[in-house]
């Protein structure tokens, strides 16, 4: 015998693709050993002063925010809006100096989901 | 499905074919106990090799859940042979003993999906390898092209079907199989392996890996409470959210990124450092609970959080909702039941729960540019 039917459940599916507004990246500013380290609000500077040497007043413009910033290791969680990730992606490779000193920025890791930053398998270390 | 160029770098910037699917599915039919069968159970199997992490949010909840104690505390442990030859894994000793007996997971350990070669083994007795061409060549295996490969195809998906019928030790198959992986092409990778089965006796992974160095590891489980948080308001049937009465989905999502990334939730609008703040409409909560389970955890095991969870709203609770986030491994070669998976930016490859106290759920699916839209 056939168990009695359940009354059907409501179903509602939505796709969004390539429809992110934003990409988040997970960086490291790496500066030699000594020297003084950027507090958040210098890193910021040195952010959107990275943008403007590349792309000029129109980069420096470009809305990024510094999620998170931890100075002891300096590294942070940007956000930018998804047409500006490139901008944003090129400046920061390319630049070499923080106050006359080499640096250099690290793109760990990025995504168009914040979430997916809080679980890197490639930095898992399982044993 | 957009395919990606070959070269990555000149789409990076537009994020082609990011998919986030957030679903909706009322079970109020089921009553909330621990065997209530959830209505689509396969498609929960969707990462079909274990999630790496898996988090649990819960607003209004200053301590672990009596519920949940049992199944966290029991999320099974799972092991790391090193060194480990394919060729082990195709055996019918090895079929015969686990895979035929249980759900057999094993992932390679430390391999990249865009530069390596790598391996998993599905419960339903499939062995995935994905390997560049140069191996592929070598090993002489039937395969395919990886969909993600470009015009010039440098990488091969090689799926193995151990449990099929023309899959027994006296047929060609078998003994080509055992002869490509053993003696044309020998291939060694780290596996995590984990088994589940349901009360079959026999060896245990550990006796039959007793020769290769293998190593039995345990989940790590990390417990926070969060103090006074900003919650978005969220209603289980409006999942484009309301000005001024309830959170969309991809709000939440967002959210949460935030809350396990500790971003700060109360920005202004006007902040040099950072605009973002908690969605609107949010209340603040006086506590939430955040559990974090790090490890190579099988899908069964998640079933079974899942199912405690529906419980947690058995009795009256203050929360309206909780959250059970789940982290794919970024270089599986599989994400979704079969569907083959590559990395691209950043092989984003999650899903999130939301439950609700009535029992309503919003399942949210994200992938990146190499996969194909979840189920």
């Amino acid at each position: 015998m056939e168990p009695p039917a359940l009354p059907a459940a409501t179903f509602e599916r939505r796709v969004v693709r390539s429809g992110a507004e934003h990409h988040y990246l997970r960086v490291r500013l790496e500066l030699p050993d000594g020297g003084a380290r950027p507090n958040v609000a210098q890193f910021k500077q040195l952010v959107v002063s990275a943008l403007r040497e590349l792309h000029g007043e129109v980069g420096a413009a470009l809305p990024v925010d510094v999620l998170t910033y931890e100075e002891k290791t300096l590294s942070a969680i940007l956000r930018v809006i998804s047409s500006g990730l490139v901008k944003l992606w090129s400046a920061l490779t390319l630049l070499g100096f923080y106050q006359n000193r080499r640096c250099a920025f690290r793109v760990l890791q990025t995504s168009p989901f914040l979430l997916a930053l809080s679980g890197n398998s490639r930095e898992l270390v399982l044993d | 499905m957009e395919k990606a160029t070959a070269f990555p770098s000149l789409v990076m910037g537009r994020g082609e074919g990011h998919i986030y699917c957030p679903r909706k599915v009322e079970f109020k039919t089921i009553t909330p106990r621990p065997t209530a069968p959830l209505p689509d159970k396969e498609s929960l199997l969707i990462s079909p090799v274990g999630p790496i992490q898996v988090s649990l949010l819960i607003p209004e909840c200053g301590i672990l859940p009596e519920v949940l104690k049992s199944t966290i505390a029991d999320v099974g442990e799972y092991y790391l042979v090193r060194n480990l030859s394919v060729h082990e894994l195709v055996t019918h000793e090895f079929i015969d003993a686990f895979v035929k007996k249980g759900s057999c997971y094993a992932l390679t350990y430390n391999t990249k999906i865009d530069q390596d070669n790598t391996a998993a083994l599905l419960p339903n007795g499939k062995l995935i390898l994905s390997v560049d061409k140069d191996t592929y060549e070598e090993l002489g295996l039937q395969g395919h092209p990886s969909r993600y490969s470009g015009k010039k195809v440098m990488r091969y998906i090689i799926t193995i079907d151990l449990t099929d019928s023309g899959y027994h030790p006296d047929s060609k198959k078998y003994k080509r199989v055992l002869w490509a992986l053993k003696e044309k092409k020998p291939l060694e990778f780290d596996f995590l392996l984990a088994w589940y089965n349901t009360g079959a006796e026999g060896s245990t992974l550990m006796s039959y890996f007793s020769k290769n160095q293998i190593k039995a590891l345990k989940p790590k489980i990390t417990i926070s409470t969060l103090r006074d948080v900003q919650c978005p308001v969220l209603k289980s049937n409006e999942l484009q959210g309301k000005p001024e009465e309830s959170c969309s989905t991809e709000e939440l999502f967002e959210w949460l990124g935030a809350v396990w990334n500790q971003v700060s939730l109360d920005n202004k609008s006007s902040s040099f450092l950072s605009t973002y703040c908690c969605p609107q409409p949010n209340t603040v909560v006086e506590k939430a609970f955040l559990c974090t389970i790090t490890g190579f955890i099988i899908p069964e095991k998640i079933i079974q959080l899942l199912e405690q969870l529906c419980c947690y709203f058995g009795e009256p609770k203050l929360a309206y909702w909780l959250t059970l986030t789940v982290h794919g491994f970024a270089d599986s070669p599989v994400s979704w039941r079969e569907s083959e998976h590559g990395f691209h930016k950043g092989g984003e490859n999650l899903y999130n729960f939301v439950i609700f106290r009535n029992l309503d759920y919003w399942l949210q699916m994200a992938v990146g540019t190499n996969d194909d839209c979840p189920p």
